[in-house]
């Protein structure tokens, strides 16, 4: 037994470990990194459909176009409410359906399985379903509301300026709730109950628990899943693209929306990186912030 | 025995010429199951007139399949024929990856049967035909007569203003009635060149965006005019939710009956011949404006020969079958596309039905209806297209007014260098 152990044991352990990484690295390299050095590389050059021979580099040209662009800067307040609309509600409201769902009760599995079947959804078909729904004229939802007289003219929730960034919103949230809602659940597992059955017995109600124990417990996986969910709805085009593309006359593009719009309209693929690298660099900033000021061994990536 | 070996013989030779058959690669565009089954049953027919000749279609799916053909031509793989569409012409000509087909058009009797201009619309890049197109879109009205006659209306508004008259005179928000499908995104540049345009009587018969004596239709006072009245069938005559409809929520309105105008090309009819009874709806010819013109525009496909082909005559020998009038009818009639040869229309019963009608009587109207480019060749065609939709979108939700918007646009093509 001894012998077959030590046989088995790698001779050169370093060389064994780079082995064993080594498809990860590679994986890594040719899906992350070296697209995001090509992208990088492709915002200071001239790439576009009608220019795919001569490409070469131009400097801060692409940058001194989006930048001087108005444009730019409205959908980066687009993205701003974006973010903090459909991340807060998501969040929120997550959190109640995994506290609701803490305790076992007849029927949870079923009822877990409806909570979180939007989250297995295409973000694209999402867009598309709602956007029906939310068709100012032969949209179910304003029939419904019409019907039911809360409304006497039906709502242009897509195309209003004024509804249509709260309707994309919306959308996200319903997709986004069960994300938090798994994570959430799950860490509230980790929660001892004893913990909280004493805090009952002290006379402890239930915020003071709620505040008192169970957030502290599962603050780092609140910390991290924020951190992803900002990350990803930045980068989240899917839905907003199969509402509204954008509209109108731009109320909903976001960043992310911009770069796909000017990838299939201008097909100038400089600037659409340009876009993609601004919005990079916004990430990373955030993500430094973050971390700083939250503490970075908390996180539970 | 004897027999035997002289199978054996035969089976030889007949593998033998099987593998010296000549193989023309075809790369398509446009990918589908169901058009794949009409293009291979064209094939199969080309194969069995010439034997010897075997043909290999490539069907990448449709969303990659630009890019895959930019690339398969700059690499000079082996290919004979590329499916062309007005959207990728230019490019791939200035690639140098097409074939100037001029000589032999020059030869070929077809010609001279295209549908009126069309030809003019595939010499785009520096006037030269880099395909022969054969499938053919272009926009005309569709009626829906039952809706109509419901409010007491027996015909086709005749122009932009009884269009707007019908309309608005249909529309009753409380009913949920509507008059007119209108576009608000996804690309609703040829609604809008059709209304602004039909207010001229002199645009370039070679480019929509200038007048006969070279200068920006955006300039003219005329152009306002035609905004003004698209603005108004906006605000009186669609949904205000109509600012955000694409491509299936007008053709949703039409088949629901919410509004009965639509303007729309031939593919719809395929969608409409699923969900409508056959009597309840026809096209007609596009309303015209105060001049009595209108300047619609077609969109096109075809075939292009890559330059580097090494059987180019027998490319040029299946172009010619794929443009005989009776495959080009089989083609059309299954694809759901117009022909774009006039023979076809004459002699094929199915074209003669009321649901080609407002194509037929434009192609026969030349006096009224006069087909003229978009610039589509310019580079900023794409990013004019986007532009076009968030201002007018920006005027639709009174954020801009017309006059500004008009300025922005004529700047935009000064910039771009089309004056």
């Amino acid at each position: 037994m001894e012998r077959c152990r030590s046989e088995i044991k790698p001779r050169h352990p370093a060389r064994f470990f780079l082995y064993a990484i080594l498809p990860v690295l590679v994986m890594v390299s040719f899906l992350v990194v070296y697209p995001t050095i090509r992208g990088v590389i492709m915002s200071f050059q001239n790439y576009n459909l009608y220019n795919l021979h001569d490409v070469h580099f131009v400097g801060f040209k692409n940058y001194r176009t989006v930048y001087t662009d108005s444009r730019f800067y409205e959908d980066l307040w687009n993205t701003v409410l974006w973010i903090a609309g459909s991340v807060s509600l998501q969040f929120v409201l997550g959190f109640i359906l995994a506290l609701l769902m803490w305790e076992p009760f007849k029927g949870r599995g079923i009822y877990a399985g409806l909570v979180f079947y939007p989250w297995a959804l295409s973000g694209f078909a999402i867009g598309l379903v709602w956007s029906w729904l939310m068709n100012g004229t032969f949209g179910v939802i304003n029939d419904v509301l019409m019907r039911m007289h809360v409304i006497e003219y039906p709502i242009h929730f897509l195309s209003d300026p004024k509804w249509a960034m709260l309707s994309v919103i919306l959308v996200n949230v319903w997709y986004g709730i069960p994300f938090f809602a798994i994570m959430i659940l799950a860490a509230l597992q980790s929660v001892p109950k004893s913990v909280v059955e004493a805090a009952m017995i002290d006379g402890a109600g239930p915020m003071r628990r709620l505040f008192g124990i169970v957030i502290p417990y599962i603050r780092p996986t609140i910390l991290s899943t924020l951190l992803l969910r900002v990350i990803w709805v930045m980068n989240f085009p899917d839905i907003i693209y199969g509402t509204t593309r954008g509209g109108p006359a731009g109320a909903t593009e976001t960043l992310s929306v911009y770069m796909v719009n000017v990838v299939f309209y201008e097909n100038d693929y400089s600037k659409a990186a340009t876009v993609g690298v601004t919005i990079l660099a916004i990430l990373i900033v955030y993500t430094l912030i973050y971390i700083k000021t939250t503490s970075y061994e908390e996180l539970e990536l | 025995m004897v027999v035997r070996k002289l199978s054996v013989i035969l089976l030889v030779a007949l593998s033998a010429l099987l593998i010296a058959k000549t193989t023309l690669t075809v790369v398509e565009v446009f990918t589908s199951p169901e058009r794949d089954a009409i293009l291979k049953e064209i094939i199969n027919r080309f194969e069995a007139q010439n034997p010897g000749v075997k043909i290999n279609l490539i069907s990448p799916p449709y969303e990659t399949a630009y890019q895959k053909i930019y690339t398969m031509v700059s690499n000079k793989q082996p290919i004979d024929i590329v499916e062309v569409g007005d959207w990728s012409l230019s490019t791939l000509a200035s690639m140098g990856g097409l074939e100037n087909l001029e000589p032999y058009i020059a030869k070929w009797d077809g010609a001279k049967y295209m549908l009126p201009n069309l030809l003019e619309f595939a010499r785009i890049y520096k006037g030269k035909a880099y395909l022969i197109p054969n499938a053919v879109y272009a926009k005309t009205l569709f009626i829906r007569k039952d809706v109509l006659k419901k409010y007491g209306i027996e015909h086709a508004p005749k122009t932009v203003f009884e269009l707007y008259g019908m309309a608005s005179y249909l529309t009753d928000p409380r009913k949920g009635q509507y008059g007119y499908d209108f576009r608000g995104k996804g690309y609703p540049t040829d609604f809008i060149d059709l209304f602004v345009t039909s207010f001229f009587n002199d645009i370039d018969p070679n480019n929509m965006y200038l007048t006969k004596d070279g200068r920006l239709i955006w300039d003219d006072p005329r152009a306002k005019l035609g905004l003004e009245l698209y603005v108004k069938i906006f605000k009186n005559a669609a949904p205000k939710d109509a600012v955000n409809w694409g491509f299936s929520e007008q053709i949703n309105s039409f088949v629901s009956g919410i509004a009965p105008l639509l303007y729309q090309d031939p593919d719809t009819l395929g969608v409409l011949r699923d969900n409508l009874p056959d009597n309840l709806y026809e096209t007609d010819p596009l309303p015209l404006g105060p001049y009595g013109k209108a300047y619609p525009h077609y969109g096109f496909s075809g075939w292009g020969i890559v330059s580097y082909s090494k059987h180019k005559d027998l490319a040029w020998k299946f172009i010619k079958f794929f443009n005989s009038p009776e495959i080009l009818s089989y083609w059309c009639k299954n694809y759901g596309v117009l022909p774009p040869d006039m023979r076809v229309y004459e002699n094929d019963p199915f074209f003669k039905s009321d649901k080609y009608k407002g194509w037929i009587e434009m192609f026969n109207d030349p006096e009224h209806y006069q087909f003229t480019k978009q610039p589509i060749w310019s580079e900023a065609w794409g990013k004019w297209t986007d532009l076009q939709e968030r201002t007018t979108q920006e005027i639709l939700l009174g954020k801009k007014t017309i006059d500004q918007v008009l300025k922005e646009w004529s700047k935009f093509w000064k910039d771009a260098g089309l004056k």
